[in-house]
């Protein structure tokens, strides 16, 4: 990735931010590297909003500190702050054609016509939406209205672009092929982008990397691929893929489930209870009772099997009624020794995907 | 003395009546007058006392005047069996034909003044428009005369006049202009205009109607005003500082008709009968200030020595006064009120 | 496929390209029937209380004092020069109590649509409490206030700020400030609502591209609140057209509007077509101006109105 060199990093530090008795945001710290596409994911009252609107300025945080490149921005007015911004609903001006929303931004920079129309025409190039410059903002389409916002966000050349939960409106199909292009577009401009969803795997597919909120904080800050095969918390573990989570104990530097070792990868955490989360892609059955070493063995009994065409789900209960799910492609080697539901059967995990977190 | 003779006129009519038609006893008829004080006097001066002597039975209605009965008659659905107008609209509706011919041998016209007997209306009571003006601005010294409410420099102050009475309003401009009373008609209306034309700029409020007129002065937002002697004599009994004379008067009589397709007309004819009849007339100046149109009411001896300069239609006070002639209007009312408007239009 | 086969296809209830075309088209034709039919009451009420006395009335001005058919109930305002000044001054008073309420009732509108919804609606109780007194009551009142011996000008020279009391009531003044009371709640009402539905996240929008809070305000804000400020706009201005109480009391007499000019013509003339004329004019003039009115915001409002 190139890093743009109008792209500048933002360091935030002890923001608060309380409604009345409410704190929404709790001494939070964040940084985000210049040029990167950052993702804030939380399910919603986790504060991701509310730490985008204190960004853009639109709502005063009660403490903090909030740095783009070295200038503290905190109490600057939003006008001021040359931030682009993507809103949920676009909020495109509805009483301008496409031209004039786009142009707005420079237009309040005191940018001369001809620059003014030579800019449109290429944000509108790069959003592919060549020519549509007089439609009104009613005839165009969801994803239309979309490229538009994200092209008035960007033809000012901002320092720092934020986008809140800006694909949420589309449906499934457009909504991906837009976080593509997105992603592409971030490529190619490297402006510094703090994006908001609550939409794990659009978190995964597009940023570099993600802050997982909850409750005011941010639980976990990482790159996708770690955050899903170390989640540091319960609450990472279950926000980001699936999980089913099994109580185990660290007793004598071992851990155990009920009389079972269990083998893992990472040291050995603290004495006491503690969660193993297991992912249903990281099952898988067992022939035979005996497996190769390294591999923890849990023994459940199938309830259901669902079939999903290019894979299936094997929901089990372990003894003590705990549910176990596995999933796996419909290879005829794995159909070959399917077990029917009601049967016992073996599930294997590997001691490098077996993951403990803390048990609270 | 009072007391037996009205007694004895109840009773004669009474005797009257029983003679007259036996089965007039329980009839119904509706009389519509204006409503308001006015009208409460009406009641106790003429509707009780001929409902009494006459057994029947009088209902009562308020009109805003001639467009009510035009509607009742062109639209056959007559509620009324007498009502009251103003004398020009008396005239005007005569000419459409909206009224019933009166029959002047059961309705005794001598005391009237002739102008105020025709065929289908007959005069009921007066109302003067006089010159008002407010004494703890003038003292004694105001205005007595149009010439002197027209004369703006000796008599500095606020002026309101009748905005919607078109026809009062140039008979006082022709007084305005020293014409003698008994020279104002035929009114000379270009004559009256330029009149109006003199003062308009210096009037600052053309009023529209008695109420407004009385809370101009009362309220002292005009110094001096032309007002109906009725609503003078309120003020004046309110103890607003005003003064107010007969002098140069305008009279203007009320009549009452009987709508054409009335359902009770002979019942109507014979209440109408007893409203103009001396004695009744002299109830009306023991209520209110409109003074009586039959002239034999002041020789009943009814009304009062002392009340007597306070009636417009005294025989001292008419001396003083203009009386409106009602035909004259009904044929130059339009042409007249347009040419008004027209003028007093800011 | 011959013909005849189709047909015997048809005949036989097997599927054709002409299956049940005719009893889908019956089963359309009733259904419209049935929607007629529960639109007819409204049709009616509507034909009955608007279409049948504006015809009648129209109808009326036709004829003369004798009934004749005639047009002297139109010729008449051009003979009388009167008529023309009341024409006149019935669209000078509209127009600048129209432009009064503009004036105190957008603010007032803007803060209102800024206040927490508390606030707002306890602030909005009293925008709507005149309504509950009659405009007779509030022009007396009025009256009262502004009058040579009023309030105002008795605390005016209590404080010495004038020696001579201003001339407030029965005149022009008196009636634009008499109107411009009644009517600013039919402007502050839509107005707020429209102002209600403007998205907040626009506004954010605009601030956040760069324009200023004042900057926002013009480019954004206002032109989103223009629908609701037109439709404000032409009900106030309707009404001024048709305003009778306040400048009849408030206009010491010099202050002739329309309405007044048709009680004064009807009882005049003896005749219900005289008045009638004037109602015509004044409707087709006002329709005129309102169409007008339409074709000049048009171009620019349609685009805001349809997007909502």
């Amino acid at each position: 990735m190139s890093i743009a060199p109008s792209a500048l990093p933002i360091g935030m530090r002890g923001i608060e931010k309380r409604f009345g008795s409410v704190a929404v945001l709790r001494d939070l710290n964040l940084d985000v590297e210049a040029g990167e596409f950052l993702t804030l994911l939380g399910p919603s009252g986790s504060g991701k909003t509310t730490l985008l609107m204190i960004l853009a300025g639109f709502v005063r945080a009660n403490a903090g500190s909030i740095r783009v490149g070295g200038d503290e921005i905190i109490t600057t007015p939003p006008h001021k702050r040359n931030i682009g911004m993507v809103f949920q609903n676009y909020a495109l001006f509805p009483h301008m054609n496409v031209f004039h929303n786009i142009a707005f931004p420079l237009k309040q920079r005191g940018v001369a016509a001809a620059e003014t129309a030579e800019r449109v025409e290429k944000a509108l190039d790069l959003v592919k939406l060549q020519g549509l410059g007089e439609r009104r903002v009613d005839q165009l389409s969801g994803g239309q209205r979309q490229r538009v916002a994200l092209a008035r966000a960007i033809v000012f050349e901002p320092r720092i672009v934020l986008m809140d939960e800006p694909l949420s409106a589309l449906d499934k199909g457009l909504r991906e092929h837009m976080q593509i292009e997105l992603r592409a577009l971030h490529r190619r401009l490297g402006m510094t982008t703090v994006y908001v969803t609550h939409d794990q795997r659009e978190a995964i597919t597009m940023s570099d990397r993600i802050a997982v909120m909850n409750a005011g904080r941010i639980e976990q800050l990482d790159k996708p691929e770690t955050l899903y095969a170390r989640p540091q918390t319960r609450f990472v573990a279950g926000f980001i893929g699936e999980s089913n989570f099994i109580p185990v104990e660290c007793r004598n530097g071992s851990v155990w489930y009920e009389d079972r070792r269990i083998h893992t990868a990472a040291p050995t955490p603290a004495a006491g209870r503690h969660l193993m989360v297991v992912r249903p892609e990281k099952l898988q059955l067992l022939a035979n009772a005996e497996p190769a070493s390294g591999v923890n063995v849990l023994e459940a009994k199938v309830s259901d099997i669902i079939y999903q065409g290019d894979s299936f789900v094997c929901y089990a209960a372990l003894r003590d009624g705990r549910q176990l799910t596995l999933r796996d492609y419909c290879r005829s080697d794995v159909l070959a020794k399917m077990p029917a539901p009601g049967q016992p059967v073996s599930f294997g995990l590997d001691a490098q995907d077996t993951i403990l977190v803390a048990a609270d | 003395m009072n007391r037996t003779r009205s007694a004895s006129i109840v009773a004669m009519a009474g005797l009257m009546a029983s003679l007259a038609a036996p089965a007039m006893a329980g009839d119904t008829i509706t009389v519509a007058s204006w409503g308001g004080t006015y009208q409460e006097a009406q009641t106790k001066a003429f509707f009780k006392p001929t409902a009494d002597a006459l057994g029947i039975t009088i209902k009562e209605d308020t009109t805003n005047g001639l467009d009510d009965v035009r509607l009742q008659v062109t639209g056959n659905a007559v509620k009324w069996d007498i009502t009251e107008l103003g004398a020009d609209e008396c005239a005007r509706g005569s000419k459409e034909g909206l009224f019933e011919k009166l029959d002047y041998g059961i309705i005794d016209k001598s005391g009237i003044n002739p102008k105020l007997v025709h065929d289908d209306w007959v005069g009921i009571s007066y109302t003067s428009v006089v010159l008002i003006y407010r004494t703890d601005v003038f003292g004694d010294k105001g205005p007595k005369t149009w010439a002197d409410f027209w004369n703006v420099e000796k008599f500095p102050g606020r002026r309101a006049l009748s905005g919607s009475q078109a026809t009062e309003t140039l008979s006082v401009a022709a007084l305005a202009e020293g014409i003698p009373i008994d020279k104002v008609y035929p009114v000379d209306i270009d004559g009256a205009l330029k009149s109006v034309d003199k003062i308009r700029g210096h009037i600052d409020a053309w009023w529209t109607s008695g109420a407004q007129a009385m809370q101009l002065v009362k309220d002292g937002e005009v110094d001096m005003a032309s007002i109906w002697n009725g609503r003078a004599g309120t003020l004046k009994k309110e103890g607003a500082p005003v003064s107010f004379s007969f002098d140069q008067g305008v009279l203007t009589a009320d009549c009452m008709v009987i709508p054409k397709g009335a359902k009770n007309k002979e019942a109507a004819m014979k209440a109408l009968a007893m409203f103009v009849s001396p004695q009744l007339q002299a109830n009306l100046p023991l209520y209110v200030d409109n003074g009586p149109v039959n002239e034999k009411a002041f020789e009943t001896g009814k009304i009062p020595q002392d009340r007597l300069k306070d009636i417009n239609s005294a025989p001292e006070n008419v001396k003083k006064q203009v009386l409106q002639d009602a035909e004259f209007w009904r044929d130059n009312l339009v042409e007249a009120t347009e040419k008004f408007n027209n003028l007093i239009q800011q | 496929m011959s013909a005849q086969t189709a047909l015997m296809q048809q005949k036989a209830g097997r599927p054709g390209p002409d299956l049940n075309t005719q009893a889908l088209h019956m089963d359309a034709r009733r259904e419209s029937l049935r929607l007629l039919a529960l639109l007819s009451p409204s049709l009616l009420l509507v034909f009955a209380i608007i279409i049948v006395p504006i015809g009648w009335l129209f109808w009326l001005s036709l004829f003369d004092e004798a009934g004749a058919l005639s047009a002297a109930n139109y010729a008449r305002f051009f003979e009388q020069a009167s008529y023309i000044k009341t024409f006149i001054t019935t669209f000078k008073v509209a127009f600048i109590v129209t432009g009064a309420c503009v004036l105190l009732g957008y603010p007032l509108a803007y803060m209102l649509s800024q206040l927490p919804r508390r606030a707002a609606s306890i602030c909005l109780i009293f925008v709507i409490l005149p309504f509950w007194t009659s405009v007779l009551v509030r022009t007396y009142a009025w009256l009262v206030i502004l009058q040579r011996k009023g309030l105002i000008n008795s605390w005016l020279i209590d404080l010495g700020v004038i020696s001579q009391p201003l001339s407030l009531a029965n005149n022009f003044s008196g009636v634009v400030i008499g109107m411009t009371h009644i009517l600013l709640p039919f402007l502050v009402l839509p107005l707020y609502a429209s102002m209600k539905t403007i998205d907040t996240d626009c506004l954010r929008a605009g601030m956040n591209l760069g324009a200023g809070p004042a900057a926002t305000f013009r480019q954004i804000f206002f032109p989103l609140s223009l629908p609701g400020l037109a439709s404000g706009v032409v009900i106030v201005f309707v009404l001024c057209l048709g305003f009778f109480v306040t400048p009849a009391l408030m206009g010491g007499g010099k202050v002739i509007m329309w309405a007044m000019r048709m009680e004064q013509t009807t009882s005049l003339y003896s005749n219900w077509g005289a008045g009638a004329a004037l109602g015509v004019v004044l409707l087709v003039v006002t329709l005129a101006l309102l169409g007008l009115f339409q074709w000049l915001l048009g171009a620019r409002a349609t685009g805001v109105w349809s997007s909502r």
